[in-house]
Order: C-alpha cells, then sequence, then structure tokens
C-alpha cells in the first residue's frame, strides 16, 4: 500500500507531470502520421531517457504509448489513412461519419473513447495487475489458436454486402500472412525465391498502401474539397446523454482491450476488429454498422486505448512484453537497471507504481491534448483535394521506408494501393483482408504447436476449457451468418 | 481568409514532410572508410524481444556506446531459429560496420547446416567477439511432480516418449541440446518448437509442455521466483546462483552444451572499423560494472575476440554438422 501511495507522490511531481504531457504530445502526433508508430517513437527516444530518473523516463515513454494509440485514429477519421494498425477499424464508420459531415463529432467520440479505454485499463492495471499476469502465462498455443479461429470469424460480419466477395478477400489475406520463413521450421513460403520476402510482408506497409493509396486516387478522381466536413460547426464534444448511452458497449470493448493486450503477441490492430465485431454482435442496429455509426467507432477507439494497460500487465508482472510496444519499453526499464520480471513489482516497486500511476494519469492529459491536436487537425478537411492527395502519397512513401529502411518496403505498399484501389472499385470489402492478415501468422503458428503438443490429435484443443469456448463461439458466429441459423431460431420461436 | 489558412495549412505539412525526408536521408550519408563511427549502429537481433540475444544487448551496449560515443539501435527480426534476422545480415547488410549482429552459436550455423533453403554460411560473416555462454538448463513448472532429475529420468525411462518439451525453434542451441540429450542418454522425448526462448519457457510455466530446454539465464529471473523448476543445468560446473542444481556432468552424462552469443559483421568490412569494434569489446573484460550486471543476470562471461571467436565458430560448426548427420533421418522436413 505504501509502495502505491509513493507511486501516485512521484507522478504528482512538477518535472513527472511535465514529461507525461511531452510524451503524450509526441504520442498523439506520431500516432496520427502513417507509418511512424509508437513503438518507433519510443525507440528513438530511449537513448534521450539515459540521463533521466527512470520512474521520469520510463512514465514519459508510457503516456507516449497512450498517446500513439489515441493519435492513429484522427487521419483515420479525417482522411481514411489510419496512423496506427490499431487504427484501420476505426475508418469503417469514422470515416463514413466524416463524409457525412459529422467529422467534429466523430473525433469527438473518438477522444472520450479513448480515455475511458485508457482509463479502464489502467485502472485494471493498477489494482489486480499481479493476477492477471498469471492468467496471462495460461494462454498457451491452444487458447491462441481459438481467440485466432475465433478471430477469422469476424470476417463474415465485415463482409455484409456480398459473402463470397467477403470470403475472397478474407482467404486473400490469410495467404498473405503466410508469406515468408515459416516461424517453426523456417522452410521459405511464397517467396519466390527473392530474400526480400523471406521476412514476409509487413502488415504496417501493407496498410498504408491499403487505405492510403486508394484514398488519395479517390481525392483526385473527384476533385472536390470534402465540402461538408469543413462546414460542420458541430461541437467535437459529444453530448453526456450519448456516452451514458454507450456505456455498455465502452465497458465491453474496453474489456476486449485489456484481453487481447493482456495476451503476449496480440495488441491494439486485433482489439479494435474483436470489439468492433462484439459491438455488432451485441447491438439491435447491426444494419447501420459501415454507415457512420456510432457504436462503431465507440467500439475499436475505445478498445485500442484499453490495450495498453492490458499489455503492461505481463510486461510488468512477468517480464514478458504484451506487445511490440511494450517490448521496446522492456528494453528501457533493462538499461535503466531495473529487470522486468516477478521481482520488479517486489524489488523496484517505486518504479513499478510510478509507471502504473503515470499510465493513468496521462489519459488526462490525452483529453486536453487530444482535443487541442483535433481542433487543429480539423483543419485539413479544408484542404482540397488535388492538393491533399500528393501529400497523402507523400506521406505514405516517407512513412512506409521509415518502418525497414526498405525501397522494397516502399514498392510493396504501391502494390498494395493498387490491389486496395480496384477491391474498391470492385467493391469487394477490405476489412476483410487486413483481419486475415492480422491473424493469419498467429493461426499457422499455434496450430502447428497445438498439433506438437496434442501428438497430431485434433482432440487436444478438447483439454482446454477457454480454447473449447472461444471455438464454439466461433462456431456459433459461423452459423449465425448461414441462413440455417435464422431457420432454427425460428423454430425455436414457435 | 480561407485561402490564407490553406496556405498556411500547406507550408506546414510541406516543411513537415521535407524533414521527415532529411532525416530519412541521414543515414546514407555515413563514410565507413574514415574515423569510424560517426553514426549510431544498427545491431540486427534474431529473436524476440525480451529473450537472452535481448538481454546481452540490453546489459553490453550501453558499454559499448560508451566507449565509441554513437548509440546502438535494436532491430528485431525474429523467426526461424534466428535465421531470418542473420539472413539479413549476410545478404542484405552495407557491410559498412554499421550494422552488426547478435550471433548465437550453435544457432547460426546448425541453421544452414540443416536447412539447404538458408543460403548464408559462416563464410559470410565478420566474428567481432562472444560474450558470453549460457549454459542449457531443463526446467519444469513449478506444480510439476518432478522435484529432481533423476525422477525426471526414470519416468522417461519406463514411458519412452512420454513427455514433451518446448525448445527455442528447430535448429536452436536447445533444440540441439535434447538431441544431444536424447543421444547420450537413449532416452526419448517429444520436441515442440517455439519461437525464442521467452515463449518456449511461458509454454513450461503455463503447463503446456512438461518441461522446457532452455537457457539458464533466459529463465533465472523465474527460477529464483519460483515460476520454474531447475533440474540439471550443462554447464562445466555447478553455476554460483543456483548451487543446488546438478551439472549433467556429476550425473555421468559427457553432456557440456549452451548457447554463446557474441557480435558479427557481414564479411568484408573495412579493416579500421573491424578492429575499432574489437577494441570496444576488449575493454569489457575489465569493466566492473559490466561484470557485475552479467552476474545479476547469471549469464557468465566468455569473451573471445577477432580471430579467437572465429575457430570457435569453425569448431562448433564441425560438431553441429557431425550431430546432426546422424539424426538427420529423424527430423528430415
Amino acid at each position: 500500500m505504501n509502495d502505491i501511495m509513493t507511486g501516485l507522490i512521484n507522478v504528482l511531481s512538477i518535472d513527472s507531470l511535465f514529461f507525461i504531457a511531452l510524451g503524450m504530445a509526441l504520442g498523439i502526433f506520431v500516432g496520427s502520421m502513417p507509418g511512424l508508430s509508437a513503438t518507433m517513437a519510443i525507440a528513438i527516444l530511449l537513448p534521450l531517457t539515459y540521463s533521466m530518473d527512470p520512474a521520469n523516463g520510463i512514465s514519459m515513454l508510457a503516456s507516449l504509448y497512450m498517446g500513439g494509440m489515441y493519435g492513429g485514429s484522427i487521419l483515420a477519421i479525417l482522411l481514411r489513412t489510419p496512423g496506427t494498425p490499431a487504427a484501420a477499424a476505426t475508418v469503417l464508420d469514422g470515416y463514413i461519419m466524416t463524409e457525412n459531415g459529422q467529422a467534429g463529432r466523430a473525433l469527438g467520440i473518438s477522444l472520450i473513447s479513448g480515455l475511458v479505454g485508457g482509463v479502464i485499463g489502467s485502472i485494471v492495471l493498477l489494482s489486480i495487475a499481479p493476477f492477471l499476469g498469471r492468467v496471462a502465462l495460461n494462454i498457451g498455443a491452444l487458447e491462441m489458436f481459438a481467440v485466432a479461429v475465433l478471430g477469422i470469424t469476424i470476417i463474415s460480419s465485415l463482409s455484409a454486402g456480398s459473402v463470397i466477395k467477403g470470403l475472397m478477400s478474407g482467404s486473400l489475406g490469410l495467404l498473405i500472412s503466410l508469406m515468408g520463413m515459416h516461424a517453426i521450421t523456417g522452410i521459405p513460403r511464397f517467396t519466390f525465391g527473392s530474400i526480400y520476402l523471406f521476412d514476409g510482408i509487413s502488415f504496417v506497409v501493407a496498410l498504408i498502401g491499403l487505405f492510403s493509396i486508394p484514398q488519395a486516387l479517390k481525392l483526385i478522381e473527384k476533385d472536390q474539397e470534402l465540402v461538408k466536413a469543413s462546414k460542420i460547426k458541430d461541437k467535437i464534444l459529444p453530448p453526456w446523454r450519448l456516452i451514458i448511452g454507450q456505456r455498455l458497449n465502452l465497458l465491453r470493448s474496453s474489456l476486449i482491450g485489456v484481453i487481447t493486450g493482456l495476451i503476449p503477441g496480440t495488441g491494439g490492430d486485433t482489439a479494435s476488429w474483436f470489439s468492433y465485431n462484439e459491438a455488432k454482435r451485441f447491438s439491435r442496429e447491426k444494419e447501420k454498422f459501415g454507415t457512420g455509426h456510432v457504436e462503431g467507432l465507440v467500439a475499436p477507439e475505445s478498445a485500442n486505448n484499453a490495450v495498453v494497460g492490458g499489455a503492461l500487465v505481463p510486461t510488468i508482472t512477468l517480464g514478458v512484453p504484451g506487445s511490440s510496444t511494450t517490448a521496446v519499453l522492456l528494453g528501457g526499464l533493462m538499461i535503466h537497471g531495473i529487470m522486468p520480471g516477478p521481482t520488479l513489482m517486489t524489488e523496484h516497486a517505486d518504479v513499478a507504481y510510478t509507471l502504473l500511476w503515470a499510465v493513468l494519469i496521462s489519459c488526462i492529459f490525452l483529453f486536453f491534448i487530444g482535443l487541442l491536436y483535433t481542433k487543429v487537425a480539423v483543419g485539413i478537411t479544408r484542404i482540397p483535394g488535388r492538393v491533399l492527395a500528393p501529400i497523402i502519397v507523400l506521406l505514405c512513401v516517407v512513412g512506409t521506408f521509415a518502418v525497414q529502411n526498405s525501397m522494397v518496403d516502399v514498392m510493396i505498399m504501391f502494390g498494395f494501393g493498387i490491389l486496395g484501389y480496384f477491391m474498391d472499385k470492385l467493391s469487394i470489402p477490405v476489412a476483410p483482408l487486413v483481419v486475415g492478415m492480422i491473424l493469419g501468422g498467429m493461426l499457422d503458428t499455434s496450430l502447428h504447436q497445438s498439433l506438437l503438443i496434442g501428438d497430431g490429435s485434433w482432440g487436444v484443443f478438447l483439454t482446454s476449457p477457454v480454447a473449447v469456448i472461444l471455438l464454439v463461439i466461433a462456431l456459433i458466429s459461423v452459423l449465425q451468418s448461414t441462413p440455417l441459423f435464422g431457420k432454427v431460431a425460428a423454430l425455436f420461436k414457435k | 481568409m480561407k485561402t490564407v489558412n490553406f496556405k498556411k495549412m500547406f507550408l506546414t505539412m510541406f516543411m513537415f514532410t521535407l524533414i521527415l525526408v532529411l532525416a530519412a536521408c541521414g543515414s546514407e550519408g555515413a563514410d565507413g572508410a574514415s574515423n569510424f563511427p560517426n553514426n549510431s549502429i544498427t545491431v540486427i537481433q534474431g529473436f524476440d524481444p525480451g529473450g537472452g540475444s535481448d538481454q546481452l544487448a540490453q546489459v553490453t551496449q550501453p558499454h559499448l556506446q560508451e566507449s565509441l560515443g554513437v548509440s546502438f539501435t535494436n532491430e528485431y527480426v525474429p523467426g526461424a531459429a534466428g535465421a531470418v534476422g542473420w539472413t539479413r545480415l549476410a545478404q542484405q547488410s552495407e557491410n559498412d560496420g554499421y550494422t552488426i549482429s547478435i550471433t548465437n552459436s550453435p544457432m547460426l550455423m546448425t541453421n544452414y547446416i540443416m536447412n539447404s533453403e538458408i543460403t548464408y554460411s559462416l563464410e559470410d560473416f565478420e566474428p567481432i567477439a562472444n560474450v558470453v555462454t549460457d549454459p542449457g538448463i531443463i526446467v519444469v513448472p513449478e506444480d510439476s511432480e518432478f522435484d529432481t532429475y533423476e525422477e525426471f529420468a526414470t519416468y522417461l525411462e519406463e514411458n519412452p516418449g512420454e513427455l514433451n518439451a518446448s525448445n527455442s525453434g528447430v535448429g536452436g542451441d536447445d533444440f540441439f541440446t535434447q538431441l544431444k540429450w536424447m543421444e547420450e542418454t537413449g532416452l526419448e522425448m517429444e520436441l515442440i518448437p517455439y519461437e525464442g526462448d521467452g515463449p518456449s519457457w511461458q509454454a513450461a510455466a503455463g503447463g503446456d509442455v512438461d518441461a522446457s530446454f532452455n537457457n539458464l539465464g533466459v529463465v533465472y529471473p523465474q527460477v529464483s521466483e519460483g515460476n520454474l523448476k531447475p533440474l540439471v543445468v550443462f554447464s562445466e560446473e555447478r553455476i554460483e546462483s543456483i548451487p543446488d542444481v546438478p551439472t549433467a556432468k556429476e550425473l555421468g552424462l559427457d553432456l557440456v552444451s549452451g548457447s554463446s552469443r557474441g557480435y558479427s559483421a557481414p564479411a568484408g568490412i573495412p579493416e579500421e572499423a573491424k578492429q575499432t569494434l574489437i577494441d570496444a569489446f576488449a575493454q569489457l573484460e575489465d569493466n566492473a560494472e559490466f561484470k557485475e550486471s552479467l552476474e545479476n543476470l547469471a549469464l557468465p562471461m566468455d569473451l573471445k575476440l577477432g580471430e579467437d571467436y572465429a575457430s570457435y565458430l569453425q569448431a562448433e560448426e564441425e560438431a553441429a554438422a557431425e550431430l546432426w548427420e546422424n539424426v538427420k533421418d529423424q527430423y528430415e522436413q
């Protein structure tokens, strides 16, 4: 209890607050730019924290992480160019709202949802982290496989227009995710003998191409100002009533975010799709999703900020990074001479609790700095399409190059841009492709490991209750989207 | 009013882009030959963050940074027991000394010995220095029925192939330690590869597998906290930090195995760069602070510089090739 209070007092000092605010501002900025990520910014800033007090340095980086998760949505909403993979699901309803002239409202809802998600995530982190750490340890290959299967079923709900087109897009995503050297056996697949494809296709690179390039082309084709958006006089902050109305959605999505963050190897990109899918499943207005529906925006936005708290749980309690960003954070702790792992909470309790409080306090800065940044960002919508389009392309090229300093990646990005453009033209949904790419690798590796654990028997999945429950939910999801389900349901109604 | 705003906006965006482009160009201008190093050094890591290689990087690089005066950036390229990262170093990286990699023995060599698809070989590398040798270890979950190596071995004798064990990937040191161990003892166990040392011990701690062939330095925090039980360590002598754990040698097995971790550059880097790097590593020998941080991690220092390291890798390559030849038919993909 003492350590908790010491941590709070540490965080509330002037310099600590200053660094948290600085981290937040940087995070929101890099998050909003396609290709630049919080992970990258943390890696760059890490050497600067060597000379700082460890608690301040780590607090700044954690706040940056939180900011990055939120920042990705700003341009996703305004320009259909997600700044981070975690904001891809935000495009579905967020950008449509902008097209409908509700850019300000969409940004406001995104901000509030991010705030709520962040706060719920940090409260979980602050209160039951050690317990959840043990839970995270028990997530093995079997459970990972079940999570991946459940995730794949999201494709069915994302392909509302035409199931065939959705499945086509989803399978393409799965195939693309299998490219590169196989993680378990080391055998290269779909590399066409090219060394550049040995690492597979970077998800961030593909995502930039899929969303941003078609958007730039569309802007030129129409050459219209986003007139509706610039005319908006609507308040950014949504009415209190609306937030209260979304309380269940906010809570559910945040919890999904925390849990997804908890699982090592999955992060905001997965969480946002899961929560979108569940929001749709429980919604009374399913048909409105994808048409600028508030619920469809609230879900991914609260989930991806809640991930921060969840992902920090195994990082702090076990020394196992819950996402790529926390992996870099972990490196930061080690450099300060603090060995993450089971002993962190006891031996370095002051730093650990300062970090935990910093995550919570950073949410407050998220709100104010986010509000400021959004107000500036809305100005983008006043720029005519023919000017904006080349800027988007330029940002895409620079952002993609920055990911791995590779020109090959830039070519791949353009390749995906062309793919995305024609998919739009043929009205094949892009979202299933994205989901396929996120989950394909996890599905492949965890299945391979599970079958090895079970001596090649598929019955091995029945030995894990969690896996069974998740697989049953997946089965129900599949049945729900077949005509059969309607008939069975009708039968019961009689 | 509208135009003014637009111009301002455009100008800001333009300037920002320009800055980014210039920043991206910065690393291209490095001129490797003279006054090395004058730019940050990238370290390619073939494993997940949080594994053994990463630990080494975190304790070694601050000291290198001090003596060389440039920063070190880690680039994680996990997969295929490090082969993805090393292929990149051997075939896709500039040999100007600004890109180096943590090279693990025996994985560096076993990868291409076992898999013809992996096209690099030892000749593609310029070994700089070995830093540590992390002994192999068998750990079991805290609630495992086995408390000692004897119980574990007896059970396997009576129930061959009944138990499984995780390793850090096919061709990794733990995979090979397990092969050697099975050859030496005649016991049988299922091998389950994971993506790196971290996920491998997590599988054991979570009860997914019965045991994990791992490395002491990686599992030490979990062992000292009681999340994992060590059964036997494959080092020459007992390790100070875990005095109660017997070595395989004491138990009558002719088996010393582990993972050596050092740094290598791509072949053909400038002589000056190579010498500068070797000198920086030589300074670690007398660095008390460095030694202490290695002790905290239970990692025994094992400094081998330049030529020494190269011939050590050569010898390891021959040994691994021979072992693989013996068991190859069983494990060929």
